[in-house]
């Protein structure tokens, strides 16, 4: 596999340890906002630099400016020790610089292989030869470990496979300096293991990783020095060796990791909702109870049906077997409108295709669910429309300059902060949320913490989907494990180690005992 | 940094503000430039002329607007008005009172409408293609029906309604503030409005959030009917006649008003005065350059360089922000 790796990644081999960028007092301006202060920080060629740091913190300027996305203001660049002006995209590329971003930026109506050659396709006498670029994007998927297959539409693949494919895409440009943002976001635990193994393999050919995360595990797996940044100013760097999770915490945030972590336990009240054996696309013979005051938790690898279930329950989809109770009397949801006139509310997985209305105001946003509410024979009263939605951004210190601001301009802490308030003015007795911290910082965390510490105060209950098992394990007074759409196992507040609930939903040893179930 | 930021955040405001005003000042300006460089355009008759001439397409653009807002498009608009004169002929001809033929003819036009919407949310074909089907068919339709003549009307009193006017302003025009009035209300300060706004923003978004969505569209795509059926009555009062090809691409005259007025065709952008002024403008061009006798072929290429121009500046406008 290495020879083949070598063919196919056919960059000079890079000394490593050199220096192969510097920043020289690098620095962002926009109107209003100092995104980046002067930083000064070298990357060595073939290490693995982990960059963390909190939402708005400036890792997405930096990367904008070391790909040629924005220009910067003022500073240097030094590319093997001379200055690149990198004023464009094209320019970072030429030099060897690229990025895989977290929401994959590729065409999903073309195949696999016409992807991966995007921009420099080979044709001969100007006609593609279509069926020599399958093979050679199958050999180099094949190369890199990946089980995909190259002639298929890369749409047709999940988020996770995609994500493969973009990193896979970037390694085959000449790619000496690749940078990665947030790339498991969307990956399941396998596909994960699969991009590290591409990652240290870069590595061992000299390339330098910039790798942003908020997940402190995979820092701490893969990274060799890590980077932190403070609302746009590098706050330190620290060999990986030399630091630990509590440190990099404290220098993100300036606070704590138990401060992260709010847990209040209440007594469980009355029952609200109840599944008996309800079944639906994507999952089968759930039966599982939310009471008030209680936390229920959906572990599971991404896909194992969780959010089909809870998409379900909320009327999205059409159920196929089982019942709903509410309250204790069985129900039929039908439709999201019945689902909230129940009294559900479900802030969604992914903020950009469900949550929100990004080119509209963020008052608008919050105030989508309640203009029912909030108008009178039709007609909007403007002056609680305003009052609503200030009342909302002071609650939850949404930073927006005004409502009247589009909620693409914020930050995605900021605008998961949106998803959840149109809900908190709405009110429900259900309150689901779906992956509600996938891209949010370590502060926004903890706020977003401590609402559902509020919510259940005043009798609601919650059920928590989450891929990030600290966050479903600190947090859950029930936790439910999902696997290939069935709900395989339940625990109590902290009942179980990570170990057992991880092998769960993996269910590895299950499966090699074979079919039993 | 926070007061920073709102001391940036009002000259946006004002700046939005002032493109409202832009246009009403391109209006303007057109309007001194052609008062100064020909004799009769600040003439009461001509006026009158202009404010008639862009009335129709203004009311168009409104419905179309609406449309355009949840992310979709109207082809069929100019079909409708045609169809709605033959509709309307038909029956004062055949004796049903005035009142009720106008009332029935509207009544075609939200029909037709609620059918663009069964065909997008029911049947999922994209609006392009259902308001396509309808544009030729319709006008299919009211050929057979008028076995491809024109029908008089024979109803002096619903001619005249169109040629007269009201304290000194043709009844026409004000047929477009009876229109606009309650539309403005509707779109910007209803729950309706803001739905429409959403849906076009994101409509799964807005369907989690209990926005009936199914309903939002049809919604848009009845109103926008409505408006053409009353189009169409105005124009058989103004014409005379009832003629199924009449308003023959009409419907991208209400395009480019709209998309003038700061409609932006990919959804949840628009109002109700910007298509307005979007109309008048057009229709102030057409009447300009007759007045200045400027080639009817120069005339068309001139619309067209002007709707690149204002677009792109309307597009430079949000990139900024």
């Amino acid at each position: 596999m290495t020879s083949t790796a070598q063919e196919l990644h056919p960059h000079p081999t890079l000394e490593p340890g050199r220096t192969i960028l510097e920043l020289k007092g690098l620095e962002k301006r926009y109107p209003g906002t100092h995104a980046l202060k002067p930083v000064n920080l070298a990357f060595k060629s073939g290490e693995i630099h982990a960059i963390v740091g909190e939402n708005g913190a400036g890792k997405s300027t930096l990367i904008k400016l070391l790909t040629g996305v924005m220009p910067r203001t003022s500073g240097d660049v030094i590319w093997e020790g001379k200055p690149a002006t990198l004023a464009t995209p094209h320019e970072a590329m030429a030099l060897g610089i690229n990025a895989v971003h977290q929401e994959v930026v590729l065409c999903r109506h073309l195949t696999v292989a016409a992807n991966m050659f995007l921009g420099e396709e080979d044709s001969r006498f100007g006609i593609l030869q279509q069926r020599a670029m399958v093979r050679e994007a199958q050999k180099i998927i094949d190369g890199l470990g990946f089980d995909l297959p190259a002639h298929v539409v890369l749409g047709d693949l999940t988020i996770g496979q995609q994500q493969l494919i973009a990193a896979a895409r970037a390694t085959v440009r000449g790619t000496k300096f690749l940078i990665f943002d947030e790339p498991t976001a969307y990956l399941t635990r396998k596909e994960a293991d699969q991009l590290f193994t591409l990652i240290r393999r870069l590595k061992g050919e000299g390339v330098t990783i910039i790798y942003i995360s908020h997940r402190m595990e995979e820092v701490f797996e893969l990274a060799d020095r890590v980077s932190v940044l403070r609302d746009g100013t590098l706050v330190g760097t620290r060999n990986i060796a030399e630091t630990n999770d509590a440190e990099l915490v404290k220098m993100m945030i300036n606070r704590s990791i138990e401060q992260v972590y709010h847990k209040e336990h209440f007594t469980p009240g009355a029952m609200i909702v109840e599944t008996r054996n309800l079944s639906g696309k994507g999952f089968e013979n759930v039966s599982m109870s939310v009471r008030a005051g209680e936390i229920v938790g959906l572990y599971g690898l991404i896909g194992a049906g969780r959010s089909e279930f809870v998409t379900t329950l909320y009327g999205r989809h059409r159920k196929s077997a089982g019942q709903i109770l509410w309250e204790g009397k069985e129900v039929q949801v039908n439709s999201e409108h019945d689902a909230i006139r129940l009294g559900m509310a479900l802030a969604p997985e992914s903020r950009r295709d469900q949550g929100l209305c990004l080119n509209l105001p963020v008052g608008l946003n919050l105030n989508l669910p309640i203009y029912k509410r909030i108008s009178r024979n039709m007609l909007i009263s403007g002056a609680k429309e305003k009052a609503e939605a200030d009342r909302q951004i002071a609650d939850l210190r949404i930073k927006t300059p005004t409502r009247g601001a589009l909620a693409s301009s914020l930050s995605g802490g900021n605008q998961q902060k949106i998803v959840i308030g149109k809900w908190l003015a709405h009110g429900a007795k259900l309150f689901i949320f779906d992956e509600p911290t996938v891209g949010v910082d370590v502060g926004t965390k903890a706020e977003i913490y401590r609402l559902f510490g509020a919510l259940l105060s005043k009798g609601a209950g919650i059920i928590l989907i989450s891929s990030y098992l600290p966050e479903v394990y600190e947090l859950a007074d029930t936790l439910h494990v999902f696997r290939r759409g069935k709900l395989v196992a339940t625990h109590g507040f902290r009942s179980a180690d990570h170990e057992e609930i991880l092998s769960q939903a993996l269910a590895e040893k299950q499966e090699k005992k074979g079919g039993q179930t | 940094m926070s007061t920073e930021a709102i001391a940036a955040e009002k000259p946006k405001r004002n700046y939005n503000a002032l493109f409202g005003l832009t246009l009403l000042a391109l209006l303007v300006l057109l309007w001194i430039i052609l008062s100064v460089s020909t004799q009769s355009f600040a003439s009461a008759n001509n006026i009158s002329n202009l404010l008639r001439q862009g009335s129709m397409i203004a009311i168009l653009a409104v419905g179309q607007t609406f449309v355009i807002i949840t992310g979709g498009i109207d082809l069929s608009v100019g079909a409708v008005v045609g169809f709605a004169t033959v509709i309307a002929a038909m029956l004062i001809n055949a004796g049903v009172p005035v009142f009720l033929a106008i009332l029935i003819t509207l009544l075609v036009g939200v029909a037709i409408g609620m059918f663009h919407g069964f065909g997008i949310v029911k049947m999922g074909l994209p609006p392009f293609i259902i308001t396509l089907a309808t544009l030729t068919s319709l006008r299919g339709i009211g050929l057979l029906m008028t076995n491809g003549n024109s029908i008089s009307i024979n109803n002096d009193a619903f001619q005249e309604f169109s040629r007269n006017s009201f304290v000194g302003v043709p009844n026409l025009f004000w047929m477009v503030i009876l229109v606009g009035i309650p539309a403005y209300i509707f779109l910007h300060h209803s729950r309706w409005g803001r739905y429409l706004f959403s849906v076009g923003s994101n409509a799964e978004a807005s369907r989690l959030s209990g926005v009936n969505v199914q309903r939002t569209i049809y919604m848009a795509y009845t109103l926008s009917g409505l408006c053409a059926a009353f189009v169409g009555v105005l124009l058989a009062s103004r014409i005379g006649i009832g003629n199924p090809t009449q308003a023959e691409g009409w419907e991208l005259q209400a395009i480019a008003s709209s998309v003038i007025g700061g409609t932006s065709l990919f959804g949840a952008v628009g109002s109700v005065h910007g298509p307005l002024l979007g109309a008048f403008i057009l229709a102030t061009i057409n009447n300009g350059a007759n007045l200045l006798n400027v080639n009817a072929f120069w005339q068309r290429i001139i619309t067209g360089a002007l709707i690149i121009i204002i677009v792109y500046f309307d597009g430079l406008r949000r990139r900024g922000k």
